[in-house]
């Protein structure tokens, strides 16, 4: 088994607790929020095009977000050739198509096609696609901040309203107006397990763990890693 | 048509925990027992209310439940006037919103400064509780005696700490109370009997434990501004008693530490007033819901019957009214909506001043445990957004020879990270939002995207990858915050009274008159003393701060520092007990002085508040109340 899959490799940082996010974390979604209607992939799911596009929005996301792909889309299997060519697969949360919706369908389709092209020509380097997006038209570039934003808190905001916050920060006296994409977007926001915690409502954890130091117990790997011993 | 005309023996005004108590104590004796709750009937179960949650862009205490407080687009407050049974919220007591009526529940156009606390009107009553049960200490019930001066407006309480004390035992069963006797012996705290607290304490936090290492040895002289009257070099933090199951009880299961205790426990760990409500109806009360009280009725000195009105729908409008009648009556809608029932209740003019209020107290004297919060940032993890919200406190600072001069506070200390405090606190979204914002985005508005804190080499940093992930886990798992909940002494002219908007059912909405004393604002004062030396003792950096909106901002004489206070959601004082029927409105036993068969409960009655959370209190009170029915009322047995 490759628990090692499930982690946000590169990253040795011992305040990070991003590698320790759990899969299971992630299926038990499926059970906590209700009344969610679970979609097909889209409505061309199984379209080789759509496929492409969906790992090229995996890598950017990847890149982007700094989570590795698989606590992304648990059902990815990287195959053997072109990265493009993977399986994003589909998990029964499936939260990236949900996003792959929302930033394609929002009125920056024109942008979402440019970071789509930056992430296909940069497969091979997380940080080339971080270069690029940086050196991006300002639509572009919000549109990967508001992209990082939703994969954090599965809360959706306009590229817009982040670049007029962006173009004078000190003057910034309210928080930026925020939707919430869905419950179930709210209970997969990456942000709580990057900080070692979980969503506020929404804890898989059993009684009395707070009193210790973070510590996934759907990870056999860090409960018998040679290092804790 | 049966539904409108109603007789029972006992009917009680409201399903929160003091009623459902009642509800539930005298059902089981076989007394037949009605309730009329204003909101929505108990649910089947949370996913409605989690789903809610949810998908809330504000987190905010009453984000789960209903009536809906912005319009589909989530743009607009929705006008309290087309409201059926509406109620504060905590997204209007700031910013413009909470001075007009056109978008806040209560109305409080002319007050000086607002009342921040907010309810719920649903089945099972305020459901987000942080569900803290500690009791009140015995000199708590004796303010008057002990420290009380003229302009402190101090009363006793015309019971004592002995004489709640085996109704806090019996109120610690129904709720589920976790805590060790021992560890909660202070400020007089006894315990009768060989008694234990049905479940062992709740465990501390990494937070806890870290504050209680850096507070265990202290100089005298660091100390004393406290003015405690004796040396202290040490303080305890201690477990608080909590309605939170540590392990299995009453068919719940233990606490997964959901770290959402307010607005809502996802798995009922935490105990809420449905689980004795639902008892209560198994028992034999009935409940009915979606029925507003709207007038107390009175003949020849009793009350002779309560009509109330029904609706539908959240917008209303009302679709017929009725009368219950009965041999008792139970009002308990709590601090806000008990005085305005009584208020409202004019009789054609024959109780001009409202029902029970010939003291003319009813509505005087509303009382909070206004908030200081602060927070800050620690050299090394703690790990917040994890376990309860609240684990721990230091107690022993709650009572001392320094109450003649000025407030009393606990510390209470948070789990939640900035969740509620930075950005303006929850009603903006709050963190983590707010900090992953400022990363995302190179911003500054939690105040730690500087280069000195992160080391990036410049500040506003917008970052992306690794770096990203990196920085928030560093920053956020060293957040923290401490809040003071701070006593307020009783004021007459801090007051609900009747407005002239009306809700959608036609009924005059409460209006609020709202300020906080010198006394309190000196307790204000000394907890920044102590957050000043807390926050030093653990190297932490301070982002605590007002946002520029705040209406409840304020300075204290002598200090250049800028305050503002939070609402604890404690409503009490405006019905207080007492002995002399023209100072308060209930006796001891918590039954009118002008109405012998009119109970009025909750922590409306307090004359004083103290520091602690009042739940456990009122529920002990309703228990006791629950022996005077019996005994005054014998024929209801039959």
């Amino acid at each position: 088994m490759d628990y090692g899959r499930e982690r946000n490799t590169g990253d040795t940082e011992p305040l990070t607790p991003a590698v320790k996010i759990s899969r299971r974390a992630m299926v038990a979604g499926m059970v906590a929020t209700t009344a969610v209607v679970f979609l097909p992939l889209s409505n061309s799911a199984f379209a080789k095009t759509s496929d492409q596009d969906m790992m090229a929005f995996l890598l950017l996301s990847s890149a982007l977000t700094g989570v590795d792909i698989k606590t992304l889309a648990p059902e990815f299997s990287p195959g053997s050739g072109d990265i493009l060519s993977a399986d994003p697969g589909t998990d029964p949360i499936d939260i990236k198509s949900d996003y792959f919706r929302q930033v394609n369908a929002h009125g920056t389709a024109a942008s979402f096609a440019k970071l789509l092209q930056i992430a296909k020509d940069n497969r091979l380097s997380k940080d080339n696609i971080i270069v690029k997006v940086n050196a991006s038209d300002d639509d572009t570039k919000f549109l990967a901040r508001s992209i990082v934003l939703l994969w954090y808190l599965g809360s959706w905001y306009e590229p817009g309203d982040l670049k007029n916050a962006a173009a004078s920060p000190e003057s910034v006296h309210a928080p930026i107006k925020q939707r919430v994409l869905s419950a179930k977007a709210y209970t997969q926001g990456l942000v709580w397990q990057i900080v070692g915690a979980h969503p506020m409502g929404y804890s898989n954890l059993q009684f009395g763990y707070w009193s210790r130091e973070p510590r996934d117990p759907n990870s056999p790997l860090d409960l018998f890693s040679p290092a804790k011993l | 048509m049966a539904d409108n005309s109603i007789t029972c023996d006992v009917a009680i005004v409201g399903s929160g925990f003091a009623g459902s108590f009642i509800a539930n104590e005298l059902s089981r004796k076989g007394i037949k027992v009605v309730i009329l709750e204003a909101g929505p009937d108990v649910q089947p179960n949370f996913n409605a209310y989690m789903k809610s949650f949810y998908e809330a862009s504000s987190k905010v205490p009453e984000s789960p439940y209903p009536p809906a407080v912005r319009d589909f687009k989530d743009k607009n407050f929705i006008n309290p006037k087309n409201v059926a049974a509406g109620r504060p919220s905590s997204l209007t007591v700031g910013g413009a919103a909470w001075k007009d009526p056109g978008q806040a529940y209560l109305d409080q156009s002319t007050s000086k400064r607002p009342f921040k606390s907010t309810y719920e009107r649903i089945a099972g009553g305020t459901a987000h509780w942080m569900g803290l049960t500690p009791r009140l200490v015995p000199n708590d019930f004796r303010m008057k005696t002990m420290y009380g001066k003229d302009q402190s407006g101090f009363v006793d309480w015309p019971i004592d700490y002995n004489t709640i004390e085996p109704f806090y035992q019996k109120a610690e069963a129904e709720l589920g109370v976790a805590a060790y006797v021992d560890e909660q012996r202070f400020c007089g705290i006894e315990f009768s009997g060989n008694y234990q607290y049905p479940m062992p304490r709740i465990p501390p936090s990494l937070f806890d434990q870290r504050v209680g290492e850096a507070l265990a040895h202290l100089g005298e002289g660091e100390t004393q501004f406290l003015g405690m009257g004796r040396s202290v070099t040490s303080l305890a933090v201690r477990s608080l008693p909590s309605a939170r199951n540590s392990q299995p009880y009453r068919n719940r299961r233990a606490c997964a530490g959901n770290t959402n205790c307010i607005p809502i426990c996802p798995i009922q760990a935490k105990y809420d007033p449905t689980i004795t409500l639902n008892e209560a109806t198994n028992n034999g009360a009935r409940l009915f819901h979606h029925r507003v009280a709207s007038q107390i009725l009175i003949e020849n000195g009793r009350v002779s019957g309560i009509t109330f009105i029904t609706y539908d729908r959240e917008d209303g409008p009302k679709t017929g009214s009725g009368i219950i009648k009965a041999g008792v009556y139970v009002i308990a809608a709590n601090g806000i909506e008990t005085p305005r029932l009584l208020l409202m209740s004019k009789n054609k003019g024959q109780t001009p001043n409202g029902v029970a209020n010939s003291s003319d107290m009813v509505g005087r004297n509303l009382m909070d445990h206004p908030q200081y919060l602060t927070w800050g940032l620690l050299p090394q993890p703690v790990f917040p957004y994890r376990g309860p919200l609240v684990t721990s406190a230091i107690g022993e600072l709650c009572d001392g020879p320094f109450r003649a001069q000025r407030a009393a506070f606990r510390v209470s200390l948070g789990n939640e990270g900035w969740t509620t405090v930075v950005g303006g606190g929850a009603r903006f979204g709050a963190d983590p939002n707010v900090t992953t914002l400022d990363f995302v985005n190179g911003m500054n508005f939690s105040g730690v995207n500087t280069k000195g804190l992160t080391g990036l080499g410049g500040n506003n940093r917008a970052l992306f990858g690794h770096d990203l992930t990196k920085t928030l886990g560093n920053l956020i798992s060293r957040q923290f915050r401490i809040a003071f909940p701070i006593e307020q002494n009783p004021d007459p002219n801090n007051r609900v009274t009747l407005s002239s908007a009306l809700d959608a059912l036609g009924l005059q909405r409460p209006k609020i008159n709202y300020d906080i004393s010198d006394y309190t604002k000196q307790g204000f004062a000394t907890a920044f003393l102590l957050k000043k030396l807390i926050f030093s003792k653990l190297g932490a950096t301070d982002f605590t701060s007002v946002p520029q909106d705040d209406p409840a901002a304020f300075k204290i004489d002598g200090t250049p520092e800028l305050f503002t206070y939070g609402g604890a959601g404690h409503v009490m004082g405006t019905y207080r007990m007492g002995n002399d029927s023209k100072t308060s409105v209930v006796d001891g036993w918590q039954r009118s002085h002008d109405h012998t068969n009119l109970y009025l409960v909750g922590s409306g009655t307090f004359p004083t508040v103290g520091t602690a959370n009042p739940t456990l209190t009122l529920s002990a009170l309703a228990l006791r109340t629950v022996e005077d029915i019996v005994k005054n009322f014998p024929s209801l047995r039959s």
